[in-house]
């Protein structure tokens, strides 16, 4: 049943990305094929790649249970709140909430988490801002 | 200059200290990254290359880098095995089958012995055939025009469609949404910008590291929620710790007889350690098990995977860095590592960056005797690291993942779009979609672009060049076969199967 709700679903993006190639148009061209050509025959391919799995489904997929899926739901929402408020909170404070949100989602104990998520925080900052050079934000809060 | 010149330049490079500390730094990483169950040699090179990217690593320490952490992933694969009968990583499934039953009679520590040895075989056997047939192929593939490379392009994907998984359709697919998502961005030949919907983000194309973070480290994570693979309680005794002349005298025939067969699978687009392990523990059980002991904690089936996993993954390298066409999505990684450095592989590559290639390839002869030494005396620091909780590892995972994205432009729109990603790769892999493809798609993507659109510009359009010379030919029968001869073998021994009822239990 997923691949075929999923045959159907990438039946419609691969339609779409065939009109948005369809409209693409170069005001100079220079050669027989311009940028229009492959991306249409992407699109195509894949159409036809979802139909097939529309009608030859695999076998059935095997979705994570209520409580599983619960989990999972947390973990994108705080990886996209991390993302989110990466620039805002800065690196060393962003780290540490999200270590003990994911440590919290695997089993670690509070204190195991707190304290895992601070050092951390920490020493990622030292190591890659100060020691390795790789720019990290502080944290546009607290300027 | 010959090979040897070349590989005596090559070791100049790989011995300088930095080079060197990095080789230890990879393999160590590699090692762990390996046996963790759920981490593999494409997630380690994966969250790796953006940070080695970021670091300003020159080019060959980058790779240098990226190899050492996918030949001690071979390496590293095993101990889990070995010890919790939980496979480290795929290229490493056969292993279990007779490491861990050695490993309950008492037998762990020649078993994680005798395993190192015939994966340092391997993979010093494999590097040996890297450096005399590269440039061979290197210099046939020179010429190569745009409608050869086309097809070549077409036919590694065709492989990866027949071998990997058992749904063609869904790799195809794969192998598609990755070729349509470097489509994004302006187009080089005309200027015209695709798909990027106004958003001055999307100007240059999707980034590169965001799409193998996003597939490889993000999706990894959230697989890594639901996993409930709890091996067995790790098996404590180990026993001697170093096999034994007459162990080492006993697997020797198997362990090169796999080392062979394991290169050459290597090489071939589209199988890897998984289907080299596969197929030599088959083979070895076939000519050498008159006793009916594998599985049973032979030592031959210990050796014989180990040294044919090692050995695929040195063989892998050579499309990547001869043809420019990786096989494999962990080479295609690497592929995609070099093109960030403006360095394209291909035959080309052996004469404008010799340091590049005689580098690496001098770097995994050295890498390798790393690996032994860490693998032997060295064990069991590994073995507890084991313990590390998964509510420690993945936020880690998470956090190394971030700054490497967020290293390349620095901008939280790079960090959304890669967690969105995430999720898309989550909901594919949960529908066995593979991810080689994928990545594989989306390296070679502008490539095959261009060889189409470069190729079609000689004959102003005439599809007829696609097919004219005897090597796009042949790659075009080859592509197609590919597609069609592995269902029908899947079909005829699921057929066999069905006749023959247990008899092969």
């Amino acid at each position: 049943m997923s691949d075929r709700i999923f045959g159907l679903i990438w039946l419609a993006v691969s339609i779409t990305i065939g009109a948005l190639a369809w409209r693409i148009h170069a005001p100079f061209s220079y050669e027989p094929v311009g940028p229009r050509a492959f991306p249409l025959l992407l699109a195509a391919l894949m159409a036809a790649c979802s139909v097939w799995l529309m009608l030859r489904p695999g076998p059935p997929v095997r979705w994570p249970n209520r409580a599983t899926f619960k989990r999972i739901v947390a973990m994108f929402v705080m990886l996209l709140a991390y993302a989110l408020v990466f620039q805002w909170l800065g690196f060393m404070l962003a780290t540490a909430l999200l270590t003990i949100g994911i440590g919290r989602l695997f089993g670690g104990s509070w204190k195991l988490c707190v304290a895992g998520g601070v050092g951390m925080g920490i020493s990622f900052y030292v190591l890659f801002d100060r020691l390795l050079d790789v720019v990290l934000p502080v944290g546009t809060l607290f300027k | 200059m010959g090979t040897f010149g070349y590989l005596a330049g090559g070791f100049a490079v790989a011995l300088q200290p930095i080079n060197l500390l990095i080789a230890l730094l990879g393999s160590f990483i590699g090692t762990v990254v390996g046996m963790l169950p759920g981490l593999g040699p494409i997630n380690g090179v994966a969250i790796l290359m953006p940070l080695a990217f970021a670091l300003k690593l020159p080019p060959e320490t980058a790779l240098i880098l990226l190899a050492a952490v996918y030949i001690g992933c071979e390496y590293g694969g095993r101990i889990s095995s070995i010890l919790v009968n939980v496979p480290g990583d795929a290229g490493a499934i056969m292993t279990a089958l007779d490491g861990y039953p050695m490993a309950r009679k008492g037998l762990a520590g020649v078993a994680l012995s005798i395993s190192a040895w015939s994966s340092f075989v391997g993979s010093v056997f494999a590097t040996m055939g890297l450096a005399l047939f590269a440039p061979i192929l290197a210099n046939w593939a020179l010429a190569f025009g745009p409608a050869e490379y086309f097809a070549l392009i077409v036919f590694a994907i065709a492989c990866l469609a027949g071998m990997v998984g058992d749904q063609p359709v869904k790799t195809l697919l794969a192998a598609l949404i990755g070729l349509s998502l470097a489509t994004v961005g302006v187009d080089a030949n005309s200027g015209v910008y695709r798909f990027t919907f106004d958003n001055v983000h999307l100007a240059d194309g999707i980034q590169f590291i965001v799409v193998v973070i996003g597939f490889f480290s993000v999706s990894e994570i959230l697989l890594m929620l639901e996993q409930v693979l709890r091996g067995d309680p790790p098996v404590k005794n180990t026993g001697r710790m170093m096999f034994n002349m007459r162990e080492a005298a006993y697997t020797w025939w198997g362990t090169v007889r796999s080392s062979v067969v394991g290169f050459v699978i290597g090489v071939l687009p589209g199988a890897g350690a998984t289907i080299a392990s596969a197929v030599t523990y088959m083979m070895e059980k076939r000519l050498t098990d008159k006793e009916g002991t594998f599985g049973e904690g032979d030592i031959r089936g210990v050796a014989a995977p180990e040294a044919a996993n090692n050995a695929s993954a040195a063989g892998s390298f050579v499309p990547m860095l001869t043809l420019g066409v990786p096989g494999s999505g962990t080479t295609a990684v690497m592929m995609g590592a070099l093109t960030l450095y403006n360095i394209t592989p291909g035959p080309m590559l052996f004469q404008h960056h010799p340091n590049v290639v005689w580098g690496l390839i001098a770097s995994m002869f050295i890498a390798n005797f790393i690996l032994l030494i860490m693998n032997i005396p060295m064990i069991r620091l590994f073995v507890r690291m084991l313990n590390v909780p998964n509510a420690l590892l993945v936020p880690g995972i998470a956090a190394v993942s971030v700054v490497g994205v967020y290293g390349l432009h620095s901008t939280t729109f790079d960090l959304v779009l890669t967690v969105a990603l995430g999720i898309f790769g989550y909901g594919l892999r949960k529908m066995e979609f593979p991810m080689a493809p994928l990545i594989l798609g989306f390296v070679l993507g502008e490539l095959m672009e261009q060889n189409l659109r470069r190729a079609l510009s000689i004959t102003n359009g005439e599809l007829g060049i696609l097919f004219e010379s005897n090597i796009s030919r042949g790659l075009w029968v080859l592509a197609v076969g590919m597609l069609i001869v592995p269902p029908i073998i899947r079909a005829l021994r699921r057929r066999r199967k069905a006749g023959a009822t247990g008899s092969a239990a």
